[in-house]
C-alpha cells in the first residue's frame, strides 16, 4: 500500500472519540486491512495450554483466516505450526483436535514433521538438492503465554506479549485463575461455535456492552427472574452500581463485582451449595480472600482483540470475512475443585452462550441487523455510531486492580466507556502508533 | 417399522408428525403439552457418544431448563425468533430401535429448512437424525426424551433459538 492509494482507507477520519463510521463494519478494504494490522501483526490469543495437557495433543485455530496448529512437544513445550504442509501446502490436522500424536504427516507426499515443526523425514530425498531446513512448518514470529494463556504473533515485530498485556490485562487473567485453589484451568470440554452474519468487531462491543441488557436480553430476564445479573446489569440505571472500564491497550471490562447484590451471584448459587468448593478457597487463599472472591467472581473483560474473559467461559471472536464471524466458547473449568462444581459451572456455560444458549443467539440477531444497517459507502455523511453515552461522567483511572498505567478509564456499567476504549486502541493500531 | 402392529405404527407416525408441525408453527404451548414431567431434551455437540453434561451440548434440557426455554420464546421478545422463523421439516426412515411395555424407542431421519427471518432472511438447511422415546400414559402417547443428532454437529451452528 503505498500514499498514493487512493482506495486506502483513512482511520483517523473514520475512527473519532465519540463516534465511528459504519462503514468501518462492512468494507471489505477495511477487513483486509484488520487481518494484516491487528491479526497478523498484533498478538492474538490463540488456546490455553490446558487444552493440550499431554505430549502429542494438539488443537487447530486461526490467526486470522491462517490455519495453526497448536500442540505438546515431547518436552513439554507449546508450538503454534502453521497447519499446511511445508511442502504443498496440504492441510495436516482437518479436525478440531486431537491426541496421541508423535508427529504429522502429510496425506499428498509423506512428508513427516515432528511436533516442534522440523521436518524429520519425506519419501525419496535424492530428489531434493539443498538444505531442506527451510522445509520445516512455518510458525507464528512471536509465540508467548501467560499463565497458560498462549498467544501468537505472525509478523515476529509486534513487541513483547508483556507490553500487549499490560499490568492491567495480565490482572484480568489473575483474576480468573484465582478461582482456582490451585491457580490453574483445566480447559477441555469443546468450544461451541456460533455463527454469525455479522463483522466481528460488534463481538468485542456486544460481549462488554452494559447497556442493551434490559432490552436485548428482555426475554430472559422475564422468563427467569433473579438471575446473576439482576443486580449487577438489569437493575435500574442509577441503582447499579458495576463499572464499565477502559484498561487501554484495547482491553475493556464491565466490572461487575461492585453491583453484585450477594457472594456467588456469578455462579448462580449460594455458599452452601458449593461449601467443598468455598473451604478449598480458603484453604489456598486464606478465609478472607477466599470470601472476596466468592463475591467478586470472574472478570467480564476482553484482551484485545479476539479472547473474551466471558465469566465463567471463554470465548474467541473468529473473523471470517467483512459479513461474518464465529464467536467460540468453552467453559473456564477449573483445575483443583470437585467435579460437581465443574458440571455446574459447564451447565451455566451451555445456558450463557452458544447457539441455542437464552443470551447469545439475541445478541447475534441484534449483530446481524446492525450489519444490515450499515451498508454504507466510507463517504456517506451521517452514517455514524453514536458511542458517546456516559463521556460526561466518566473519569481516568489507573485501572480495576490499581495496576494500570494511568490511561484507564471508569464509566457507568451502561455506559459506552467499554466501547471507546475498543475503538480508541483500534484507531491507534490501525494508524500504526501502537 | 417392524415390531408393530398397524395400529401402533399409525399411532406413533401420528405423533411424530404431530410433534414436528407443532415444532415447525412455533405452537410452543402445543409442543409442551406432549411432554412428560421428566423430558430430555438433547442436541449433542459432536458425535452423541458421550454422557450428557460431561461435555459440552447445544441443548441439554432437562424439564426444567426446558420449561425456561419455552417461556423465553413465549414472553415475544426472544429477539432471535422474534418473528419464528418459518420452517418446515421433513422426516423419514422411521425404524423402532426398543420397546418396552410402556415405551417406543423411535429413530428417523431429518431434513428441516428455515427461513432466518429475523435479519439475513436466508433459508437455511438443517438435517440429521431425531431419536424419540415415547410413552403410554393416561392421555396417550407422550414424549419423554429427544435427541436430535446434527450432521453437522462438531460445527459452528448459526442460531439454533428454535425448537429443532
Amino acid at each position: 500500500m503505498s500514499a498514493t492509494d487512493s482506495n486506502a482507507v483513512d482511520y483517523r477520519r473514520l475512527v473519532e472519540d465519540r463516534r465511528v463510521h459504519g462503514s468501518l463494519y462492512t468494507d471489505a478494504r477495511v477487513f483486509e486491512d484488520e487481518l494484516d494490522r491487528i491479526f497478523r501483526r498484533g498478538w492474538v490469543f490463540v488456546g490455553h495450554d490446558s487444552e493440550i495437557a499431554n505430549e502429542g495433543d494438539w488443537v487447530t485455530r486461526r490467526l486470522g483466516r491462517e490455519p495453526v496448529i497448536m500442540v505438546r512437544a515431547g518436552d513439554g513445550r507449546v508450538h503454534v505450526l502453521a497447519n499446511r504442509c511445508a511442502h504443498r501446502g496440504t492441510m495436516l490436522c482437518w479436525q478440531d483436535r486431537g491426541g496421541g500424536r508423535r508427529s504429522f504427516q502429510c496425506s499428498y507426499h509423506g512428508w513427516v514433521f515432528g511436533l516442534d515443526g522440523r521436518l524429520r523425514s519425506l519419501p525419496g530425498r535424492s530428489g531434493f538438492e539443498g538444505a531442506l531446513e527451510r522445509l520445516d512448518l512455518a510458525r507464528p514470529g512471536q509465540v508467548a503465554s501467560y499463565r497458560g494463556f498462549v498467544f501468537a504473533n505472525q509478523s515476529g515485530d509486534a513487541g513483547p506479549l508483556d507490553d500487549h498485556l499490560g499490568p492491567a490485562g495480565k490482572a484480568l487473567i489473575d483474576r480468573a485463575l484465582a478461582l482456582s485453589p490451585v491457580g490453574r484451568l483445566a480447559i477441555g470440554a469443546g468450544w461451541v461455535g456460533q455463527r454469525v452474519a455479522s463483522n466481528w468487531k460488534m463481538w468485542p462491543e456486544s460481549d462488554n456492552d452494559g447497556y442493551h441488557l434490559a432490552i436485548a436480553h428482555a426475554s430472559l430476564q422475564k422468563a427467569v427472574p433473579g438471575t446473576q445479573y439482576e443486580a449487577a446489569l438489569f437493575s435500574p440505571e442509577l441503582d447499579n452500581t458495576s463499572q464499565a472500564r477502559d484498561h487501554g491497550r484495547g482491553h475493556v471490562e464491565l466490572e461487575l463485582r461492585s453491583g453484585y447484590d450477594r457472594e456467588l451471584a456469578w455462579l448462580g448459587t449460594t455458599r452452601d451449595k458449593v461449601q467443598a468448593y468455598a473451604d478449598a478457597l480458603a484453604k489456598a487463599h486464606g478465609r478472607e480472600m477466599a470470601d472476596r472472591l466468592l463475591w467478586d467472581g470472574p472478570p467480564h473483560a476482553l484482551i484485545f482483540p479476539n479472547l473474551f474473559l466471558g465469566e465463567m467461559n471463554l470465548a474467541i471472536i473468529q473473523p471470517v470475512g467483512p459479513d461474518e464471524t464465529i464467536h467460540y466458547h468453552t467453559p473456564l473449568l477449573l483445575d483443583g475443585v470437585d467435579e460437581a462444581l465443574n458440571r455446574r459451572i459447564l451447565r451455566q456455560s451451555e445456558a450463557a452462550m452458544g447457539p441455542a444458549s437464552f443470551f447469545l443467539p439475541d445478541d447475534a440477531v441484534i449483530a446481524e441487523r446492525m450489519q444490515q444497517g450499515w451498508r454504507v459507502d466510507r463517504a456517506t455523511a451521517d452514517g455514524w455510531v453514536d458511542l458517546g453515552r456516559g463521556v460526561a461522567r466518566e473519569r481516568r483511572d489507573g485501572g480495576g486492580d490499581g495496576t494500570g498505567d494511568g490511561a484507564g478509564r471508569v464509566g457507568h456499567v451502561s455506559d459506552e466507556t467499554t466501547n471507546r476504549g475498543f475503538w480508541r486502541h483500534y484507531r491507534d493500531v490501525m494508524t500504526g502508533r501502537t | 417399522m417392524i415390531g408393530l402392529s398397524a395400529e401402533e405404527r399409525a399411532e406413533i407416525e401420528a405423533f411424530v408428525f404431530r410433534e414436528a408441525r407443532l415444532a415447525d408453527e412455533a405452537d410452543y404451548a402445543g409442543w409442551e403439552a406432549l411432554l412428560t414431567d421428566d423430558m430430555h431434551y438433547w442436541v449433542p455437540f459432536g458425535p452423541a457418544g458421550y454422557e450428557a453434561g460431561a461435555r459440552m451440548s447445544y441443548i441439554n434440557d432437562n424439564r426444567t431448563r426446558l420449561a425456561t426455554r419455552l417461556r423465553q420464546l413465549m414472553t415475544g421478545h426472544r429477539h432471535a425468533q422474534t418473528p419464528p422463523s418459518p420452517m418446515r421439516r421433513i422426516i423419514s426412515n422411521l425404524e423402532l430401535l426398543e420397546r418396552t411395555e410402556r415405551e417406543y424407542l423411535v429413530a428417523g431421519n431429518f431434513a428441516l429448512y428455515e427461513l432466518s427471518a429475523q435479519a439475513t432472511r436466508e433459508l437455511r438447511l438443517w438435517a440429521g437424525r431425531t431419536t424419540w422415546r415415547l410413552r403410554r400414559t393416561d392421555d396417550g402417547l407422550r414424549l419423554c426424551r429427544k435427541v436430535v443428532e446434527l450432521v453437522n454437529a462438531s460445527e459452528p451452528q448459526w442460531s439454533l433459538a428454535f425448537i429443532i
